[in-house]
């Protein structure tokens, strides 16, 4: 989630108060953040937020804001979102619009003059909002205005791509909608979200003058907010009109919290929307809901009563009505993550601070053990270590090449496990045997003393389309040994007395595989059962690896060798 | 300890060398030695071996001399002939026929490597011994070429024996140094050896205990046998005294892997702590590994970015009900869980999208769907895999050791409880404190901090109650606790690491040598 820079001044005056760097970290836990660096000589602080259902959270306005209410004990009031009168100012959404970005939001903020300071985290928001919440502005997308250059009433409808031309930001010449999808590097960044369809999104006011093409770049003449700028227009449009309304709602805290009047806007749809075809924006997105007492007190494990626990949301930013056994809670604004009760509780918890829960232990009692497969592939390890075998542990994404090519084999010979969307080619596939693995290390180790004397054991997928993930997991243990005269009947001693102590019979009956020379190859038989493979690996192996050391291995399945009946 | 002491524990391969030193007032090599002695050169080796190491002689000077000899390649020549020289006979024996050869006809007898051979064809144009003619026949001149000249003689000069290469005039040893083996280029006539020669001295302390050596004079026995036992022979001699500080020779025991220790203990631990262990498969379906953990088909980690997708099959046949009807309905508004849900289309074709399995959580959630014990507790160290450039702290497959606990008396306090537990028997922590957190599938959430003995403050895991929306479609009605844990830095600190790769090291002598001890 989101990592963002604010200044120790602004967030100062933002809260009201003065602050000590120790306390605005210990304040951060209010709001899931983690202070990540200090500049104590520009009084820049970075701030990672972790919870991604609270963008209000993302920005230096809305930590301070969080903050401030605990301090005060109550939630801070917008009369925007109180006052009854009709907006003086409107704007229609055209028709079609469903089919393309139906979602509008709009007000404007006037009073405020904006600072370098504040333009900076206007325009970090912005950003933060957009690529995180918004998915890169495919759902949400935003735009900030100069408003006196606006003639109301606006209008949000479509256009056809050649039909109207502006001056985008960063450039200096006028644009058809098309250019500006070929051209600007903004178009081509986001055009993919427009694809396909014939007529795009504009905003253009009374007099014909374009705002925007949203969700892609802002007029250069309209749509530069400059230092010193003291009425604005703030605009998100997307997908998902929940999630346009509450971002709308965060840039008018946002900017009500700096000392901007919000005056709404009045957004005429031609369709039904969830909120109905007239909405008044920024406006309340959430419902009361009723939430028993004792459903937090249990979730929280501690008997508190009703009247802190409305205190405690209170100080958290709800609004709050309680009668003895149920709260009724309203979420602010500026937020939108209530789903269940438990939500409630855990900002309980919070606004008291996790420090006042004393801990206690669970005191029931269970038994705790391990699985057949796993002691079993301890008992293996136990004795693979006492005859003197080194353990090795890798990684399981491995390559094609490592796993089948430099085998000998072809990809028919051994399918395996395969990524599709491959990062590097080195881990492009999981490992079907383990062998592969131990090579690895033969070839990375020729300078490490002789004899070498390897095992690995652990979790290999083998593909089967007829399972119903297309594959199973299962443990291998695979065994090596490499020194000038390593051969069949040293490992062959080897896996005689594992098989010996894990009181398993089984016998090797001759086969040809290409990894292994011919003659000197064996399957590893278990009640009438192939359980795994061993032999001389085929010096064509060894080339394939550079490694100039004969080798003979073997190589089984331990989940063959678990005994269910404990 | 006096000389006689340091006498007394002397090797007899070693009495011999200092008393031939000590018999002599220069400095001696290892061939004089070998002259000296009665000793073979492997034995006179690995005494001088030990008497350096004890200090009782140094290297007085160290002389090298460059040797020359035929390899393989040059026992070749001297049967058919150098490169050229071939080339010359062949093109000449030609032309007397009234043919002619093409580089191609030459390299088609295969005697020769096509590199050597163009090698050749270059030198004898540049001396104008050939020309090439038209369609790119080879034709001989009636100038000689004297470099082949001088390299059939000097073939024939280390036929029999290697020479010392000082003994060529500066011209020959030009030309042997040109057609000599170097790295890459094995093709190549000659062979020139470095051989060092080192003469020793006995240093002063050296000499004390060389003046006390009489080799042969008392009959010691080094090795206590079977048969002195048996005959008693070993009452009528000496033994002779070991120097048992020297290091002794070293071995590759049978081991565990470290990392591997590490997990055990922590097993052991969680086993000690009434957990049972669960297991998962490492392909799974996005289903399994996010939408029964209630992570919303859109949220942010979950695009291409993220996660790895399995290419063959990309999807599972089917998802087992009514698991997959009952988290549809929680994501989409909630179902029976109390919750409003997401509030989207949740596409069930994706749940079967088959993906490497990304998080450990998903084995609980299996859990928690195949009638888990309640009071219970449950514990997996599960390979994981995450979409990251690999460097110093991200692994492409790493493990996550995480968990669960089920019971009536779960609640936020008792998470707090078992997160206090966990600091003090996983870090030997003494002091604690929670940090609320953000995870999709926990409510409330909490990050646990511990001051660590050596690391100090550090984040040791993550925690918190399940979401009603993942424990109710999953048949789960009592509160339940989800824990993960991250090791692997202490683990890195006990075994000295700083390289989160280390871990999975494919270095042989580095996992051979590493060590820690974990408390």
């Amino acid at each position: 989630m989101p990592t963002i820079s604010i200044f120790q001044k602004d967030f100062e005056s933002l809260l009201g108060q003065s602050a000590s760097i120790d306390q605005i970290e210990n304040w951060l836990m209010l709001v899931k953040g983690e202070l990540k660096d200090h500049t104590p000589a520009t009084g820049e602080i970075r701030v990672e937020l972790q919870d991604s259902n609270r963008p209000d959270t993302w920005c230096v306005e809305g930590i301070a804001r969080q903050i401030r209410i605990k301090l005060q004990g109550s939630p801070v009031a917008y009369p925007f979102l109180e006052t009854k009168s009709r907006p003086k100012r409107t704007i229609t959404v055209g028709k079609g619009m469903e089919d393309v970005r139906p979602f509008f939001a709009a007000c404007c903020a006037t009073g405020y003059q904006v600072t370098e300071e504040g333009l900076a985290q206007l325009i970090q928001v912005q950003e933060k909002l957009a690529d995180i919440y918004g998915h890169k502005r495919q759902t949400v997308s935003i735009g900030l205005y100069r408003l006196p250059k606006i003639q109301f009433p606006v209008t949000y409808g479509l256009v056809k791509p050649e039909e109207a031309r502006f001056t985008p930001l960063g450039m200096t010449e006028k644009l058809t909608l098309k250019d500006i999808l070929t051209v600007h590097p903004k178009g081509i960044e986001y055009s993919s979200i427009l694809a396909d369809h014939p007529t795009l999104p504009l905003l253009w006011d009374k007099e014909g003058q374009i705002l925007s093409f949203p969700p892609i770049i802002n007029s250069r003449e309209i749509g530069e907010v400059q230092i010193g700028d003291s009425e604005l227009m703030v605009e998100v449009t997307g997908t998902d009109l929940r999630m346009v309304l509450l971002t709308l709602n965060i840039f008018a805290a946002n900017l009500a919290d700096r000392g901007a009047e919000i005056e709404p806007i009045e957004i005429v749809y031609p369709y039904a929307t969830d909120w109905g075809k007239t909405i008044r924006t920024p406006c309340e997105i959430s419902e009361v809901q009723k939430v028993p007492v004792h459903a937090i007190e249990s979730a929280l494990g501690l008997p508190m009563g009703v009247e802190t626990i409305h205190q405690a949301l209170s100080a958290y930013g709800y609004q709050v009505k309680a009668s003895r056994h149920t709260l009724a809670v309203r979420l602010p604004s500026y937020r939108s993550d209530l789903m269940h009760p438990i939500d409630v509780a855990e900002d309980v918890a919070i606004s008291r601070g996790y420090a006042s829960f004393e801990p206690i232990m669970p005191s029931q009692f269970t038994v705790g053990s391990l699985s057949a497969l796993e002691l079993t592939s301890d008992y293996v390890r136990d004795h693979m270590v006492g005859m003197g075998f080194q353990e090795m542990f890798s990684n399981i994404l491995m390559s094609h090449e490592d796993l089948v090519e430099r085998m000998n084999l072809t990809p028919a010979d051994h399918p395996v496990v395969e990524v599709d969307n491959v990062m590097s080619l080195n881990y492009s596939c999981l490992r079907s045997w383990i062998l592969p693995s131990l090579l690895r290390i033969e070839t990375a180790s020729p300078r490490a003393f002789y004899p070498h004397r390897l095992f690995e054991i652990g979790e290999v997928a083998i593909q089967n389309l007829s399972l119903e993930l297309g594959s199973k997991t299962v443990i291998k243990l695979a065994s090596l040994v490499a020194h000038p005269h390593a051969n069949f009947s040293e490992i062959h001693t080897s896996l005689d007395v594992l098989m010996y102590y894990l009181v398993q019979d089984y016998t090797l009956e001759p086969t040809s595989h290409k990894s292994f020379l011919d003659g000197r190859v064996g399957k590893i038989m278990v009640e009438g059962k192939s359980i795994g493979l061993i032999g001389e690996l085929h010096p064509e192996v060894l080339e394939a690896w550079q490694i100039s050391m004969p080798i003979s291995v073997f190589e089984l399945e331990v989940d063959a060798l678990v005994r269910e009946e404990r | 300890m006096s000389a006689k002491d340091q006498h007394d524990s002397l090797h007899p391969l070693e009495v011999h060398l200092l008393a031939a030193l000590c018999s002599q007032s220069t400095a001696l090599s290892d061939v004089k030695l070998a002259e000296l002695t009665p000793l073979d050169p492997s034995q006179i080796s690995m005494a001088l071996g030990w008497l350096q190491a004890k200090a009782f002689i140094r290297i007085d000077s160290e002389t090298i001399t460059h040797f020359v000899g035929l390899t393989e390649v040059g026992r070749g020549y001297l049967a058919i002939g150098s490169p050229a020289e071939w080339i010359l006979l062949s093109c000449s024996a030609a032309t007397q026929d009234g043919n002619s050869l093409t580089v191609k006809d030459l390299q088609a007898k295969e005697l020769f490597q096509p590199t050597e051979l163009s090698r050749a064809i270059g030198l004898l144009k540049k001396e104008g011994a050939i020309q090439m003619v038209a369609g790119g026949a080879i034709e001989t001149t009636s100038t000689p070429s004297p470099t082949t000249e001088k390299l059939k003689g000097l073939l024939g000069q280390l036929e029999t024996a290697t020479e010392d290469l000082s003994v060529f005039s500066p011209d020959d040893q030009t030309l042997l140094k040109q057609f000599s083996v170097k790295r890459g280029n094995a093709q190549e006539p000659f062979r020139i050896e470095e051989r060092v020669e080192r003469a020793y001295m006995l240093t002063t302390e050296g000499q004390d205990v060389a003046k006390l050596c009489r080799p042969g004079a008392t009959e010691e026995i080094s090795q206590l046998t079977p048969d002195m036992l048996k005959d008693g022979t070993w009452r009528n001699k000496p033994f002779r005294k070991y120097s048992i500080n020297l290091r002794p020779p070293r071995v590759a025991p049978g081991r565990r892997h470290p990392y591997r220790e590490f997990l055990d203990l922590v097993k052991r631990r969680l086993v000690s702590m009434g957990f049972q262990e669960m297991r998962g498969p490492l392909v799974e379906t996005e289903f399994w590994d996010m939408d029964a953990l209630y992570m919303p088909q859109f949220h942010p980690a979950r695009a291409i970015h993220d996660v790895y997708f399995v290419k063959n099959p990309t999807s599972a046949d089917k998802i087992a009900e009514p698991f997959l009807s009952r988290v549809a309905e929680a994501h989409e508004h909630g179902g029976s869980t109390g919750s409003t849900g997401w509030g989207y289309q949740y596409d069930r074709e994706r749940a079967r999208r088959l993906v490497l399995r990304s998080q450990g959580t998903a084995v609980s959630a299996r859990t928690l769907a195949a009638n888990p014990l309640v009071p219970g507790k449950y514990f997996s160290i599960a390979r994981c895999f995450r979409y990251d450039q690999v460097d110093a702290t991200h692994a492409t497959d790493f493990f996550q050791v995480e968990g669960i606990i089920l019971g009536e008396d779960i609640n936020f306090r008792t998470l707090l409880g078992l997160l206090t537990l966990f600091a003090k028997e996983m870090a030997q922590a003494k002091e604690s404190k929670f940090l609320p957190a953000y995870f999709p599938f926990t409510e409330p959430s909490v990050e646990l901090h511990v001051r660590h003995p050596r690391l100090g403050w550090m984040e040791l895991g993550g925690a918190g109650l399940f979401r009603p929306e993942v424990t109710h479609p999953l048949g789960v009605t009592v509160p339940v606790i989800a824990w993960g844990l991250g090791l692997d830095r202490m683990a890195m600190m006990a075994l000295g690491l700083h390289d989160i790769r280390d871990l999975f090291s494919v270095d042989l002598e580095k996992v051979r040598t590493m060590r820690g001890r974990f408390s």
